[in-house]
């Protein structure tokens, strides 16, 4: 669906961006695209869907050249869900979604109604305009206006931000059932909950290099130093103790009476990323 | 492509209502038209100025209707001390002595020679009267004139700017980069809605203030310099809105364009003051071209030209200005 080789972008003579990303992504894929502000993901994100122009190295999208797609045709293909919600405020929910579907052929679009449904929009606000919405609110017409046309790839920047927790499982519940239409997901994100529940495969980026690219749970083991913790009880007292995972495999190597927990020490998708870059994400 | 085109137009439309820009354009027309009726042609009816005239004897004979008769001296100094602009006869004495106020000194003569005039209104010479309109319609012509100038240079190039400013502030612009619609066509349907505003606006201003005969006969030559003047303030302020920050800066903008820009082309076109760099000022012949549709001059080719290719590069830096603010971060 998406193939990146050698991709390099600058902004001006000293301000390069991007040195030589390579990356691909499958048919059906979720997609984690993770790196603290200011380190390429928004260009990379920005030339992917047609934003930027001027990009070296090859980048392919639909099995086609992106400098030779940058048409009606390609923007027909791809949903775009923006890190603000973008929307017209003076408008309603219905009003801001039917302007936006208006651009798409009839057969593309989806039921304005039932995808607000979808997306458990408060039915006393559809003819409401947006000034008068939530930030949660406004993140799900936002949603559903990236949505709306039935999208064959769809880039989401930080899509659960500005929701609740159930808002978020509601999400990240949709962005699976699109999954399963067959459609392509790109994130792009902060939260590393979203990526590692949502994403097949994530790619770290930092100073505009690609550092890590795999399953997020092949990136907890290959940084995990495989111990585990356990906490028991001998001779009526509290202990600790740190062993080497394999030792397990013969039973607790340790005198003991009674085993309260065993925790394993991997670790978490952000600590890998802070492993790789040396920074935290946010 | 016709689709999308009639959604952002509709979207347009919508905007400007909301935003109260039809209704205030509505006001304007109103206002327009009641000062025009109601002021402007009333107050150019009038006589320039005031004539006293003190005439003990009742020499003067021939005295025009438009001279007011004073019982005494102090009569008439109490009209000037009123009325500083008047000019006062003292015709008690054999010579006729002018008493007023002093202004400039060519006014001064002009006052005199005016009130003077007046003792013997049928002594003027009659001059040749070249010209097909009335002082009337002439009058009624040039203010709709200017009035329609002031419309488009300063209320449209505001308006098109708050609409694009609303805009930008509600990060839309960028969503439209992703849209499968041809990009010019966000830029085409808010011309064209001001476009067509402003020629509903020149038709209305025209028909209601010039009259509806003489108005009708002007107004093809009247909509098409109204277009193009319509169309380079609206590239302005499209250009202004997408290159500055704030309305704080475009307000700015807005007073460099209307003191400096606007000034000096009313004052060369419509007095006697002619700066020699006039010439070398769009606004001068866009106003020109204006005004001369009014009173049935034709506009030359190269002025034709010079305004397609001055469209021609606002639109095209509109377009630079348009796709930079596309591609800018969140």
């Amino acid at each position: 669906m998406i193939e990146v080789k050698n991709l390099t972008f600058s902004y001006g003579k000293d301000k390069q961006a991007l040195h030589g990303l390579d990356f691909t992504v499958e048919d059906g894929e979720i997609f984690g695209f993770l790196g603290p502000n200011g380190s390429g993901k928004s260009t990379t994100q920005k030339i992917l869907t047609g934003i930027l122009k001027g990009h070296g190295g090859k980048v392919s999208l639909f099995g086609q050249d992106i400098s030779a797609a940058y048409g009606p045709e390609f923007f027909r293909k791809i949903g775009v869900l923006f890190e603000f919600p973008y929307l017209y405020a003076n408008l309603s929910a219905v009003d801001n979604l039917n302007y936006f579907a208006s651009f798409y052929p009839k057969a593309q679009r989806r039921d304005v109604g039932e995808l607000l449904e979808t997306l458990e929009f408060k039915p006393d606000f559809l003819k409401k305009p947006v000034s008068s919405y939530s930030k949660g609110m406004r993140q799900r017409v936002s949603m559903a206006r990236a949505l709306v046309s039935n999208p064959r790839l769809l880039f989401l920047d930080e899509p659960t931000s500005g929701l609740d927790p159930s808002g978020a499982v509601l999400f990240r519940r949709i962005i699976e059932q699109e999954r399963r239409k067959g459609t392509t997901v790109f994130v792009t994100t902060h939260n590393m909950m979203d990526a590692d529940l949502l994403c097949d495969r994530v790619a770290f980026i930092s100073n505009g290099k690609l550092v890590a690219l795999d399953t997020p749970k092949g990136l907890k083991e290959k940084n995990s130093n495989h111990r585990v913790v356990i906490d028991y009880l001998y001779q009526r007292q509290r202990q600790t103790k740190t062993i080497e995972a394999p030792e397990l495999e013969a039973g607790i190597p340790f005198a003991h009476d009674e085993v309260i927990s065993i925790h394993s020490q991997e670790p978490t998708l952000e600590d890998v990323f802070i492993q790789y870059t040396g920074r935290g994400l946010s | 492509m016709r689709e999308g085109f009639c959604a952002l137009f509709k979207k347009d439309c919508r905007m400007l209502a909301s935003g109260k820009f039809f209704l205030m354009a509505a006001g304007f027309l109103a206002l327009y038209t009641a000062y025009v009726n109601l002021g402007y042609i009333r107050f150019m009816q009038m006589p320039p100025y005031n004539v006293y005239l003190y005439d003990p004897a009742g020499t003067q004979t021939e005295v025009s209707s438009l001279v007011h008769a004073v019982a005494s001296l102090e009569a008439m100094d109490a009209a000037l001390l009123s009325d500083a602009n008047g000019v006062g006869l003292d015709a008690s004495a054999e010579a006729v002595r002018v008493v007023l106020y002093a202004g400039a000194e060519h006014v001064d003569h002009h006052r005199a020679d005016y009130a003077l005039s007046l003792l013997r209104p049928s002594a003027g010479s009659a001059p040749e009267i070249i010209g097909t309109n009335t002082p009337e319609q002439k009058a009624r012509k040039e203010i709709t004139c200017e009035l329609l100038f002031f419309e488009l240079a300063a209320v449209g190039f505001l308006g098109i700017a708050a609409v694009l400013f609303q805009e930008k502030g509600m990060g839309v612009i960028r969503v439209h980069a992703i849209l499968p619609l041809q990009k010019n066509l966000f830029l085409l349907s808010k011309l064209m809605v001001f476009l067509l505003s402003d020629l509903a606006f020149a038709v209305l201003l025209t028909l209601l203030n010039v009259g509806l005969a003489d108005g009708a006969a002007l107004l093809p030559a009247v909509l098409l310099q109204t277009a193009i003047l319509s169309l380079m303030m609206a590239l302005a302020g499209l250009l202004c809105a997408l290159l500055l920050k704030d309305f704080r800066q475009f307000t700015l903008a807005y007073l460099i364009i209307a003191i400096f820009a606007a000034t000096p082309v009313f004052l060369s076109a419509n007095t006697s003051v002619k700066f020699d760099w006039i010439d070398y000022h769009p606004f001068y012949h866009v106003y020109m071209g204006l005004k001369n549709a009014y009173f049935g001059v034709a506009a030359s080719l190269v002025y034709y030209i010079g305004s397609a290719c001055a469209i021609a590069l606002l639109f095209l830096a509109v377009q630079l200005a348009f796709r930079r603010e596309m591609g800018k971060e969140g």
